[in-house]
């Protein structure tokens, strides 16, 4: 329109000059530029993962940008399951999860609700010292734990059971290390929970304990839920402990990257196998945060009460 | 069978005294109320019998069993909410039947009493919706559904009306009162508003300042307060309170006298500061006074404001020389009187009028302690109140 005129202008200028009439277009545009740059970043590695899972072994190299699949080898997703028993691994990490999870929200909770709903002297430093716990890096533990569970340490003379190669020997350590984040979001989320409600249900019948259980844990579903998928997803992918505390071996409950590592032998590298498992690993997790996301959504406390 | 005891209650907080001395005998049946301005101790005194707070001294006694440190659930109470405190996550059949289910009745008697509760709060076929799809006053219904259908021995209802809009909330004031008339309960009702005191209740509990002012029937509060704070809580607009100095013929006040033969009043000598208390309905124009057996000598004093309520109108006088007296703490003129006259008077603002008060139903506090002295200047029925009834209400 205004332009027109002005001929020796290219078609750059012309757009700053309707962007300075019309800011919503930078915005518009800056938001696209930055959605395209996280979904780069976030699904560039599983491109990356679908390429190399694809590509023959023998083949994997000189790949160019953008990467495409050196041949069409679906097979190695089948492959993933013959080498190995990479099925026990996937189900040794559900296990491991799901135990961690269980124990987690069990124990969180009765905290959660002690620092979320009860007043006490000392609280404060007492949370902080919890939270005090995730910062430590968990390597300073591995040593005096494997110790521990491979029973060179008794305590007041009593051997403790040989946990190495059970899953207790990562359940346990988990459960320490994920917990005091998750005591945080509980407590934070029982706290919100009027007062009210637990007096009613205590009036009616529970104990507090029940109180927690039948009433201020629902109600902080979307809590509940997001402490429970972020303990979950970590314990699956968790490398550290789960490498140490077992010998590797899927009847010995090793986890799931021990079985991506297996197609590491002594004299070859699957590579694309272990792209094919790390892709069959990651797929029960994005289901479960899809189905847990809806939960998270729900909102399951709104307008219930007059306050 | 559901008799409440309060033996000697205190609860005491780090720096402050909620409840103090609390000693009350409810009867089987009886609905009581418990009322006193915000923060005077009555909500602490029902949380302590529903076990929800622990008193720091006293005993609790309910249906002969004491209950000091049992925990809510075996008290054989229920309790109905101001804030309602519906479970948001339960229809309402679920919220009526939660405390069933939690004592594992039988699935057919749960259905039964659901059902039976239910009618009486008239919430037929909203069994399955959720409480956030229901309305205020069917919220409340199922809240008191929820505590009927325990068949409890005594029912704690902390302000559940306070939530309601005005029109409900008389609605269901009716409703409370058949509901205790078909249940024959026990009924402890709290509330800041004396007219669902006056209007519900077998007895008044007056509390204000943690401690037990008064108790007794409805009109006995009203006609016979036991000292100041009663006396100005009670009734609507309040009484009108004239601090004066006995003197050998009756009270001398600043404006007007009164006069009575002190030496009926057994502990009162001239010299002595009484406080004489009239309710509006008991001054009277002087023109319109020729039904009153024994009024005052007139008092001369001039109109301020008028406010018609339609059934009545209040006439605020200011006496003496017409000027607002106050002082910086004082909420109200000290030489107001208010005056409730019929709306048929023919009376307008900035008038001069002459008022009498009537001798049979006027008070004498000690303005000092608050303590009721006489209900009456004619010393027929001389009720003083009882020996050691603290009275901190007399601001």
């Amino acid at each position: 329109m205004a332009t027109e005129s002005e001929t020796e202008q290219g078609p750059l200028s012309r757009w700053v000059d309707s962007s300075i009439q019309n800011p919503e277009k930078v915005y518009r545009a800056m938001f696209y530029v930055a959605t395209i740059f996280f979904l780069f970043t976030t699904l560039f590695p599983f491109y990356w993962l679908l390429v190399l899972a694809l590509t023959p072994n023998d083949a994997i190299a000189n790949f160019g940008f953008p990467p495409v699949p050196n041949g069409f080898n679906p097979g190695a997703f089948i492959e993933v399951f013959q080498q190995v028993p990479f099925h026990l691994y996937v189900f040794n990490s559900f296990v491991l999860g799901i135990v961690t999870t269980a124990v987690v929200l069990v124990l969180a909770s009765l905290a959660g609700y002690v620092f979320g709903r009860l007043d006490f002297p000392g609280k404060a430093p007492l949370m902080l010292l919890i939270l005090a716990v995730s910062y430590f890096p968990p390597a300073a533990f591995v040593i005096p734990l494997f110790r521990l569970f491979t029973g060179n340490v008794t305590l007041f003379g009593v051997a403790p059971p040989e946990l190495f190669n059970t899953p207790f020997a990562m359940i346990l350590p988990f459960s320490a290390l994920f917990m005091p984040l998750s005591i945080f979001i509980l407590s934070t989320f029982y706290g919100q929970i009027p007062d009210g409600l637990e007096d009613a249900a205590r009036i009616e019948g529970t104990t507090r304990l029940g109180a927690l259980f039948r009433v201020i844990v629902p109600l902080s579903a979307p809590g509940v839920a997001t402490a429970g998928v972020l303990t979950f997803i970590s314990v699956y992918n968790e490398f550290f402990f789960s490498f140490i505390m077992t010998t590797g071996e899927a009847d010995q409950w090793a986890p799931l990257v021990w079985g991506i590592l297996s197609y590491q032998g002594q004299y070859s590298e699957l590579y694309n196998l272990m792209a094919a498992a790390s892709i069959v690993g990651v797929l029960p997790v994005a289901i479960i945060v899809v189905v847990a996301q809806e939960k998270i959504v729900s909102g399951l406390t709104a307008g219930a009460l007059k306050e | 069978m559901g008799k409440v005891i309060l033996d000697g209650v205190t609860k005491r907080y780090a720096d402050v005294t909620a409840v103090n001395d609390m000693n009350l005998d409810i009867r089987d049946g009886e609905f009581v109320t418990l009322v006193g301005p915000s923060g005077c101790g009555k909500s602490t005194t029902l949380e302590t019998i529903a076990g929800l707070t622990k008193p720091t001294e006293g005993t609790i006694t309910i249906a002969e069993k004491e209950v000091t440190n049992l925990p809510p659930k075996d008290r054989g109470i229920a309790m109905v909410f101001q804030n309602i405190a519906l479970f948001p996550h339960m229809d309402v059949y679920d919220n009526i039947s939660f405390g069933l289910r939690l004592r594992d009745y039988p699935k057919e008697e749960i259905d039964r009493r659901v059902e039976r509760a239910s009618d009486i709060v008239q919430l037929e076929g909203m069994l399955e919706r959720m409480p956030d799809e229901m309305s205020g006053g069917q919220r409340q219904r199922v809240a008191i559904a929820r505590a009927i259908v325990r068949e409890p021995e005594v029912f704690l209802m902390d302000e559940p009306l306070a939530n309601l809009d005005a029109k409900l909330r008389v609605h269901m004031r009716t409703e409370l009162q058949r509901l205790h008339k078909e249940l024959d309960t026990t009924i402890i009702y709290v509330t800041h508003d004396q007219a669902e005191a006056m209007t519900m209740s077998d007895r008044i509990a007056i509390i204000d300042g943690g401690e037990l002012q008064q108790i007794d029937p409805p009109l006995v509060c009203y006609n016979e307060p036991q000292n100041l704070f009663v006396a100005g809580f009670i009734g609507s607009p309040s009484m009108n309170f004239v601090e004066g100095e006995v003197t050998a013929s009756g009270l001398s006040t600043p404006d007007f006298d009164v006069e009575f033969d002190p030496g009926q009043l057994s502990g009162v000598t001239p010299g002595d500061a009484l406080t004489l208390g009239v309710r509006p309905e008991d001054v009277y124009l002087r023109e319109k006074s020729e039904n009153v057996s024994n009024p005052t000598q007139p008092i001369a004093a001039r109109t301020d404001v008028l406010e018609p309520m339609g059934d009545e109108i209040f006439v605020y006088l200011l006496t003496g020389d017409a000027d607002p007296t106050m002082e910086a703490d004082d909420a109200m003129p000290q030489n107001q009187l208010l005056m409730s006259v019929d709306p048929s008077s023919d009376i307008s603002e900035d008038t001069d009028v002459e008022v009498v008060l009537d001798r049979e139903r006027a008070h004498l506090f000690d303005t000092e302690t608050g303590d009721a002295i006489s209900h009456s200047l004619e010393f027929a029925a001389v009720e003083p109140g009882p020996a050691g009834t603290e009275a901190e209400g007399d601001d």
